[in-house]
C-alpha cells in the first residue's frame, strides 16, 4: 500500500515539482499513472522507489520509508526503468547473481514468461536487442513477486505483438498481494489491464478514479456525428466520426478509451 | 531472508557473489594483467650484470622501491570501486539492489581493498621469486661471463620481512614504529580517498580527487598560516611560523603533524563515504 501526505519535492535549483501531494493506493490494484512530458511521472516514481529523497512530507509504502531503503523494503520493490543497463553477462548469469537477493523469486515463473516472450538464453544480454532486453528486464521484475512492482513506460521499444504479450503476462502473474504501478504516455497499451487511473498534472493529481467506476460514470462511444447528441463531455474527430465521452445513463456500460479520457482530463473538461 | 536491515551474513555473502558473478572476467583479467605487468617491472629492474661498485645489489631497497610502484597499481584498483556509481541508469540499479548501505559498502571495500591488497602482496611475491629465477639464469659477470655463486647474493631472495626492517628507506623500522604506522595510515587514507572517489564525484572522478586533494593541502597550510598569526604576531602575510624542535622521544614537532594527520583521516574517510553512500540520490 501507498500512503503519501504533503509531499513536496524539487529538484535543485528548480521550481517545485510537488507541493503539498498525496497519494493512497491499495493492494492488489495495477495503477495507470499518466501525465503529460515533465509533470513528475517518473520523479513521483523515483520518489516511491526510494530513490530520491523528498523535501517534506511522509511516504509510506507496506509500512516502510522509502528513502530508508531497509533492504527488506528493496528486496519487495521491483522498479523497471525506461532507461537501462546491463552488464555483458548471459541471462542465467544475471539470474544467478540477482535472484537469490529477491526472496519470493521463483524460477519457473521466469522460465515460463520467457518462453511466452520467445526469447532464448543468449551468451551475452547485450547482444540482445533493446525489445528483447525489455522483455527480459519485465519477466525478472514479475518473477521476483515484489509486494510493488514500478514499472515506467514499460511498452516502450516492445513491437506490437510483444505489448499484448506484455498485458497477458502482466494480468496473469499479479496477485492481490501486490501493487503494480505504470507511468506511460502510450495509455492505449494499457486500457484494458489497468483498474485505477492517476493523472498528475504540474505535481498534482487531477484525476485518480477506479476503471469500473469510470465506466459506471461514463460512456464511450463513436458516432458518425455530433447531431443529435446531448450532452456530450468530450469529443474528439477520427476517421470514421466523432469519438465522444457521454454521462453513463440507465446502467450502460462501455469498453473505456484511456486516451480519449486522457485527453477530456487534460483539457479539463471532466 | 534475514530482517536485520543493517546487517544479514546471508545478503552481505549473496551481495559478494553478486559482484563476483558480474565481474569475473574483469577481476580475473586485472589479476593476470597484474601478474603478467608486475614480473615485466620487476624482471626488467633486476640487473643483468654484476657491478664493480658496491652498491649495484639488487635488495631490500630495490624491492621497497618496486613494491611502493606496484601500490600505485592497487590504488588504481581500489579507485574503480562503485564504479556502478558512474551513470544515472547504473546509480538507480546500485541503489535498488536489495542490501543495506552498510553491506554495499562492505563488500566493495572487502573485494576491492582487502581482497585486493592480498592479491598485491600474493602476486608480488610471485613475481619477485620469478623474476629473480629468470634474472639470475641470465646475469653475467663483469667479465662477460656467466656469474658465480655470488649472483645468488647479488640478487636478494624477497621476502616481505626484508621492507620491514632491513630496507635503507623503510615502510616500518623497528626502532621507529609510530612512524612507520603513520607511513601505512597515509597508504591507507590514500587507498581511502581513492576507495570513496565514485560516492563523491561521478565523473572526472580521479581529476576531482586530485583538485580535492590540493584542496586539502592549501587548506592546512592556511589552517597553519592562521595558527602562526594567531600565536606568532609577528608572522608576515602568508608566512606560516617554523618553529621546530626535537621532543625528547627523538621526534620533530612537524612529524608529530603529519603523523598525527595520518592517523586521524583513516577515522574520518570511511565513516564520511559511507554516509555519502547512503545518502546517495539519483
Amino acid at each position: 500500500m501507498i500512503n503519501i501526505k504533503n509531499l513536496s519535492f524539487h529538484y535543485k535549483k528548480k521550481s517545485p515539482l510537488f507541493n503539498d501531494f498525496s497519494l493512497e493506493v491499495e493492494n492488489g490494484r495495477i495503477v495507470g499513472l499518466l501525465g503529460k512530458n515533465g509533470a513528475g511521472k517518473s520523479t513521483l516514481l523515483h520518489l516511491i522507489s526510494g530513490l530520491i529523497q523528498p523535501k517534506s512530507g511522509e511516504i509510506n509504502v507496506n509500512g516502510f520509508t522509502p528513502f530508508d531503503r531497509n533492504p527488506n523494503y528493496l528486496a519487495d520493490v521491483y522498479m523497471v526503468p525506461e532507461e537501462f543497463a546491463f552488464p555483458p553477462i548471459s541471462i542465467s548469469t544475471y539470474v544467478k547473481a540477482f535472484s537469490p537477493l529477491y526472496p519470493n523469486f521463483e524460477n519457473q515463473k521466469l522460465n515460463n514468461i520467457l518462453e511466452e516472450f520467445e526469447l532464448q538464453q543468449p551468451s551475452n544480454l547485450n547482444k540482445l536487442s533493446h525489445g528483447q532486453r525489455k522483455k527480459f528486464l519485465i519477466a525478472f521484475a514479475l518473477s521476483t513477486n515484489c509486494k510493488m512492482l514500478v514499472f515506467d513506460e514499460p511498452t516502450n521499444g516492445l513491437d506490437i505483438p510483444s505489448k499484448s504479450q506484455f498485458r497477458k503476462i502482466l494480468v496473469s502473474s499479479v496477485t492481490d498481494e501486490q501493487l503494480v504501478i505504470i507511468s506511460t504516455h502510450q495509455v492505449k497499451d494499457i486500457d484494458t489491464i489497468i483498474d485505477k487511473v492517476v493523472v498528475i498534472e504540474n505535481g498534482k493529481i487531477i484525476y485518480q478514479e477506479n476503471i469500473d467506476e469510470i465506466t459506471k460514470k461514463l460512456y464511450f462511444d463513436l458516432v458518425p456525428s455530433l447531431t443529435g447528441i446531448g450532452n456530450v463531455l468530450y469529443h474528439e474527430q477520427c476517421p470514421l466520426g466523432q469519438k465522444i465521452i457521454v454521462p453513463a445513463s440507465n446502467g450502460n456500460e462501455s469498453s473505456i478509451d484511456l486516451e480519449l479520457l486522457f485527453n477530456a482530463i487534460i483539457n479539463k473538461t471532466i | 531472508m534475514n530482517s536485520n536491515k543493517f546487517f544479514s551474513f546471508s545478503r552481505f555473502y549473496q551481495l559478494l557473489r553478486n559482484d563476483i558473478l558480474l565481474n569475473y572476467k574483469k577481476y580475473l583479467l586485472t589479476i593476470v594483467g597484474a601478474f603478467i605487468l608486475g614480473f615485466i617491472l620487476i624482471f626488467l629492474n633486476m640487473p643483468n650484470q654484476v657491478s664493480p661498485y658496491p652498491n649495484g645489489k639488487f635488495d631490500a631497497t630495490s624491492y621497497s622501491n618496486l613494491f611502493i610502484t606496484c601500490l600505485f597499481g592497487l590504488g588504481a584498483f581500489v579507485g574503480s570501486a562503485f564504479s556502478e556509481l558512474s551513470s544515472k541508469v547504473k546509480i538507480s540499479n546500485f541503489l535498488l539492489v536489495p542490501a543495506s548501505t552498510f553491506e554495499k559498502f562492505l563488500s566493495q571495500f572487502t573485494i576491492r581493498f582487502i581482497a585486493g591488497t592480498i592479491i598485491l602482496l600474493v602476486l608480488f611475491w610471485i613475481d619477485t621469486h620469478l623474476a629473480r629465477i629468470a634474472a639470475l639464469s641470465r646475469i653475467e659477470g663483469i667479465d662477460g661471463h656467466l656469474a658465480g655463486p655470488e649472483k645468488y647474493d647479488y640478487i636478494e631472495k624477497f621476502h616481505y620481512s626484508m621492507l620491514l626492517i632491513k630496507s635503507r628507506y623503510p615502510v616500518v623500522t623497528n626502532w621507529r614504529l609510530f612512524e612507520g604506522i603513520g607511513y601505512i595510515l597515509t597508504l591507507y587514507s590514500a587507498g581511502m580517498f581513492l576507495f570513496s572517489v565514485k560516492i563523491f564525484f561521478r565523473k572526472l572522478g580521479l581529476i576531482k580527487t586530485g583538485i580535492s586533494l590540493i584542496a586539502v593541502v592549501y587548506l592546512i597550510m592556511i589552517t597553519m598560516m592562521c595558527f602562526s598569526h594567531l600565536f606568532y604576531p609577528e608572522t608576515k602575510g602568508f608566512d606560516i611560523a617554523n618553529i621546530d624542535y626535537i621532543l625528547s622521544n627523538g621526534y620533530k614537532n612537524s612529524e608529530i603533524l603529519l603523523y598525527s594527520i595520518a592517523y586521524i583521516a583513516p577515522l574520518f574517510l570511511l565513516p564520511l563515504g559511507y554516509f555519502k553512500l547512503k545518502e546517495k540520490q539519483l
